[in-house]
């Protein structure tokens, strides 16, 4: 299984992984999930992003 | 461990750090006091410990940003999800023996924000643990 690259977004560290810094990870999918659309992180290399469409609440 | 004064604590939440959003954090863990006492000469009470539930319950700034309190939380709540909760002493040292690290698995039942004007916008969240590994904590 390949890690993701991931990048920190918004104001929040996620994990030790501080706002703009970028990380490789195989995170947990639902987790993922969740970060995705809070906008914790972004998928920025390793496949293509799982963010889901018109799921703004 | 000395004696400290608490400013550097770090509180994760579903792996987000909303330690800066967080002003206090408070843990319960109590067991049900089972009366299991019969008749004595003494007359005194006879108990064993029952049913064990843990929480953790932290007032956190109302925040509505992007990946902030309400970004992180609410959904937890929405959806019943269960996420992982870190709490420690210093976030910057290492987890150890003389930092140890509060984790578990964790719901949230209610959410409830809300506000008062002219005051800082904060509320609590009690997080309960919901598996038979309860709050732990831990030293690596």
């Amino acid at each position: 299984m390949t890690k993701t690259t991931y990048k920190v977004t918004g104001p929040v560290p996620f994990d030790v992984y501080q706002p703009g810094e970028t990380f490789e990870a195989e995170l947990d999918p639902e987790l993922e999930e969740r970060a995705l659309e809070r906008g914790s992180i972004e998928v920025v290399g390793g496949r293509a992003s799982k963010k889901k469409e018109g799921t703004d609440a | 461990m000395p004696k400290r004064v608490a400013l550097k604590d770090s509180f994760m939440v579903d792996t987000s750090d909303l330690s800066n959003f967080a002003r206090a954090v408070n843990v319960d863990m109590s067991d049900e006091q089972v009366d299991v006492s019969g008749f004595s000469a003494t007359g005194v009470n006879e108990y064993l410990p029952g049913p064990r539930t843990q929480t953790v319950t932290v007032t956190f700034y109302g925040a509505y940003g992007t990946g902030e309190t309400h970004a992180v939380l609410y959904p937890l709540y929405k959806n019943r999800t269960t996420t992982v909760i870190k709490w420690r002493a210093d976030s910057t040292a290492v987890v150890g023996t003389t930092n140890p690290e509060l984790r578990g698995n964790a719901k949230l039942f209610s959410y409830g924000p809300g506000s008062t004007r002219g005051d800082a916008d904060t509320y609590d969240v009690t997080f309960t643990a919901i598996d038979a590994a309860g709050f732990d904590w831990f030293t690596t």
